[in-house]
């Protein structure tokens, strides 16, 4: 086994790890947790390819993850500051009871 | 190849607990402690300002505000997560095996032309790569993580209180 493919295999099992925890949980900040996981799978792929991959001088592997990283700690700061609003108006983080929009 | 083969399971374990734990904390503490062995990892394998930059963003930020949030909110007890975990197990189960079978059938698949190890990058290099080739990129990443503090701030104030000025008696 290859280290590109070990980093492969590593990263889709915390993908899939990720998406089981999106699926499965029913409180909203562990939801988030599955996306952060989900997240960090696509940045292993990056460097991955980056370092074990053709050979690359423009750091393209690199750039992505720095830009990946950027994005993906604002999309917790929005998502948590969305979850703390949904809390302060039900009391609650669980996103069955949310279902004041349900017919 | 010998750190990996360390480090993967150790990632694998802390991400699965993390995804497993029925109390909040410690599932975030698990994600946080996956974040870092995932930050080591990126060390080991030579990209080391990736690492870092993991290390501080991931870590000192994203898990510590997860956890700072789970305080605030006061999650429900986990034995009402535990009783209805074998209701949601099976569609989860039935979701992600599948995904999980795909992209290993697809890693197992490709060939990828391997030119040995790509050099280990210097900050430098790094940097002028930023501001120059990348700099809208970065300029539009400024704009962006500008609005989101502005709107994070927004969304997490409390509308029932006004926001008092240093200025008032």
């Amino acid at each position: 086994m290859t280290p590109l493919s070990l980093l492969l295999t590593l990263s889709s099992l915390l993908f899939t790890l990720g998406l089981f925890a999106v699926l499965t949980r029913r409180n909203a900040i562990l939801i988030l947790v599955g996306i952060e996981l989900m997240l960090n799978a696509a940045n292993i792929n990056f460097i991955a390819f980056w370092r074990y991959g053709p050979p690359d001088p423009e750091l393209t592997g690199p750039m992505f993850v720095l830009f990946s990283i950027a994005i993906a700690a604002a999309e917790a700061a929005v998502g948590l500051a969305i979850i703390l609003m949904v809390f302060r108006h039900t009391r609650s983080t669980d996103l069955n009871k949310l279902d004041s929009l349900h017919g | 190849m010998i750190p990996l083969l360390i480090l993967s399971p150790l990632i694998l374990l802390a991400a699965l607990g993390a995804v497993w734990k029925a109390r909040p904390v410690h599932a975030a503490l698990l994600l946080a402690l996956a974040l870092a062995l995932n930050a080591v990892l990126y060390l080991v394998i030579g990209a080391d300002f990736i690492g870092l930059v993991q290390f501080m963003v991931y870590v000192g930020a994203v898990a510590v505000l997860i956890v700072f949030s789970l305080l605030i909110t006061r999650p429900g007890d986990e034995a009402e997560e535990i009783s209805r975990r074998p209701r949601s197990l099976l569609p989860g189960l039935v979701c992600t095996v599948p995904v999980l079978a795909v992209l290993i059938c697809s890693i197992s698949r490709v060939t990828t032309p391997s030119a040995g190890e790509a050099p280990a990058f210097s900050v430098e290099q790094l940097g002028k790569a930023l501001f120059t080739t990348h700099a809208p990129a970065v300029v539009t990443v400024g704009v962006l993580l500008t609005a989101v503090m502005i709107g994070a701030a927004l969304f997490a104030r409390d509308p029932g209180k006004k926001p008092q000025t240093p200025s008032d008696p």
